[in-house]
């Protein structure tokens, strides 16, 4: 299995001297191909700020992001405005999917995967095909046209995968993804996940609370007071 | 970025009826104003632009077309001893009652020109020709003062400053600024109206400049201006579009209209801009979970500002169209009603690039907090 994320010693603090708050402790961290990695930890433990780090989306006071063996955080080489780069790299590696979906209320299934589309640059003209083989992935084929306040809290995830999916990013970052969920209705999206990273190939990295999860993840990392545990 | 736009307006049916509202309420009254003024102006200055002549002589001091003093006639001379004057005519503006029917009086506004030569004369005639008032005590009136005159029909005889005189044609559309109505008759029967202008005074003279060619236009009267300032210093001395200007700022500076249309015109802008503004930052608050997710994703600020410049855009698109259609249903009714009002492709056109910006300049503040939006907030529940 090949390493596609990996952060190098990344420290995050919020504030200075004694108001001084470590969210992210000198956190070192890898994650493969095909695999599904779980960040578990307490409420306020730097987890969510560590996905953020890894996702591209916070960049750490300190440390190293490197993917697909390429310095894009930390490097002495990278310059320029991080508003500018982040957005680039983020685009171009990463799916995102959240505990609350965060799907345009006023674009069906298919539309909400279309613009992801749209945004990274696919052809126009493929991609109502593109999001349509996408929605199919996830088991949604028969819901493209559906708006997320028709669709269920379990099928509403489901579109958030096909979304990530979109412009096929090679790492899926996923932030507790079935906290709004029931129970069955979890298992059956932990399952979708390890499914993405086994068929798939992709690198997946989860934060939850959901000890169920433990059950789907190739491997558990604990995080608490911003380091890493095991 | 247009196609998320349209989807998120068609969404937000309610907020999109209402930005629209503000939008329509903008242009209609900005529209109105600016087309109200330009219209009044336009009445203003309809003399001086329609005249063909390059100069203006009048009396020191004057304020505007319509406050003319009298002057001696025999500067005619002067002007016309100049070789560059290629001729040079009198003209008279001055005031005086028309009886009516109902044995009431109107005051008028009456234009002495010199039937010959056809400066000064009236120039949208519907019925007759400026030189039938040559010979006798004959007038042409303008049919859009028939509203506040009653029925002008040809060969009557209007009582004009205590003297018969008869009707001989109709011209339409030509107004005064005061609204006064304009009548238009020979210089000798408009030298007569005495208590305003003596038997030797003219109120103006204005002059053509000979061989005028293109490039060296402006410069040659110019020369000619300022030949003649020096020369009648007892006068003031203008080019035709300075005479218009000095008529216009008159009218707008010193009587405040100006002011008060512009006032007027941008409180309408304003308001718009704040139904818009306000619209438009709901949403967009509405929205900021998804539009955080967008930048999570990868979008850029300035795609997401496509969105909210889009909607902002066809908005002041669909806006302004109503707006301007219903401009153009109430021209006729309002035009009826005695109000000009002057309007062109390019008043609608810079009227749409104003209301356009305003509507811009109003999503500073969804802009703003586009701009300061961590995509951190979406791992927030």
């Amino acid at each position: 299995m090949n390493t596609v994320l990996e952060v190098k010693d990344v420290n995050m603090f919020y504030g200075s001297g004694d108001n001084k708050i470590v969210a992210v402790d000198s956190a070192s961290l890898a994650v493969k191909r095909h695999e599904l990695l779980l960040i578990m930890g307490p409420s306020g433990s730097g987890k969510t700020t560590l996905l953020s780090i890894m996702g591209c989306i916070l960049y750490p006071n300190s440390g190293q992001v490197i993917i697909k063996g390429q310095v894009v955080i930390g490097s002495n080489q990278a310059t320029g405005n991080p508003d500018r780069i982040l957005p680039h790299i983020r685009k171009g590696n990463f799916g995102f999917v959240f505990q609350s979906f965060n799907l345009f209320p006023f674009l069906n299934a298919a539309e909400n995967v279309e613009f992801v589309l749209r945004i990274k640059g696919h052809n126009r003209g493929k991609i109502r095909q593109e999001a349509l083989g996408l929605l199919k992935k996830v088991g949604l084929e028969n819901r493209a046209g559906a708006y997320p306040s028709d669709l269920s809290g379990g099928q509403k995830q489901r579109v958030a995968f096909a979304r990530a999916l979109a412009g096929d990013p090679p790492i899926i970052l996923a932030d507790e993804p079935t906290a709004s969920l029931d129970s069955k209705t979890g298992l059956e999206v932990l399952g979708l996940l390890k499914l993405l990273a086994e068929e798939y190939g992709k690198a997946i990295v989860i934060v939850s609370h959901d000890p169920k999860a433990k059950a789907f993840a190739h491997r558990v990392v604990y995080i608490e007071d911003g380091r890493i545990r095991s | 970025m247009i196609w998320l736009a349209l989807k998120t307006m068609r969404h937000e049916k309610v907020r999109l009826a209402i930005t629209l509202t503000g939008i329509i309420f903008s242009t209609v009254l900005t529209l109105m104003q600016v087309s109200m003024y330009l219209g009044m102006m336009g009445n203003a200055t309809s003399i001086i632009r329609n005249t063909d002549a390059d100069i203006w002589i009048a009396s020191r001091n004057v304020q505007n077309f319509d406050f003319a003093y009298p002057f001696s006639e025999e500067k005619l001379n002067r002007v016309r001893a100049y070789h560059d004057v290629l001729r040079a005519d009198r003209l008279i503006m001055t005031w005086g009652f028309l009886k009516l029917a109902d044995g009431g009086q109107d005051q008028v506004q009456i234009i002495g020109f010199n039937p010959d030569s056809g400066v000064g004369a009236p120039w949208s005639m519907v019925y007759g020709r400026p030189e039938d008032v040559k010979g006798g005590r004959y007038m042409i009136m303008d049919k859009t003062s028939e509203k506040r005159l009653g029925e002008l029909r040809i060969g009557t005889l209007w009582e004009l400053g205590g003297r018969k005189f008869k009707l001989v044609g109709l011209s339409n559309g030509i107004k005064s600024f005061t609204t006064a109505p304009i009548i238009f008759t020979s210089y000798e029967q408009a030298q007569q109206f005495q208590g305003f202008i003596k038997a030797d005074q003219t109120s103006y003279i204005v002059a053509k400049v000979r061989d005028r060619e293109k490039v060296r236009d402006r410069e040659k009267v110019r020369d000619i201006v300022n030949d003649l300032k020096a020369n009648m210093k007892d006068n003031d001395i203008y080019t035709k579009d300075d005479f218009g200007f000095k008529t216009v700022m008159y009218w707008t500076i010193q009587t405040g209209i100006g002011l008060g249309y512009f006032l007027t015109a941008s409180l309408g802008l304003i308001v718009g801009g704040a139904i818009v503004g306000q619209t438009v930052y709901v949403n967009t608050m509405e929205h900021l979970r998804e539009y955080g997710t967008l930048k999570a994703l990868g979008a850029r600020n300035s795609e997401i500002y496509q969105v909210i410049f889009s909607q902002v855009g066809i908005s002041a698109l669909i806006g302004f169209t109503s707006g301007s259609g219903i401009i153009l249903a109430l021209r006729s009714g309002v035009e009826k009603a005695g109000v000009s009002l002057y309007l062109s492709p390019a008043l609608f056109l810079s009227i749409f690039v104003i209301v356009l910006g305003t509507c811009l300049l109003s999503a500073y503040f969804s802009v703003k907090k586009i701009r300061t939006l961590d995509p951190m907030t979406v791992f927030r529940a």
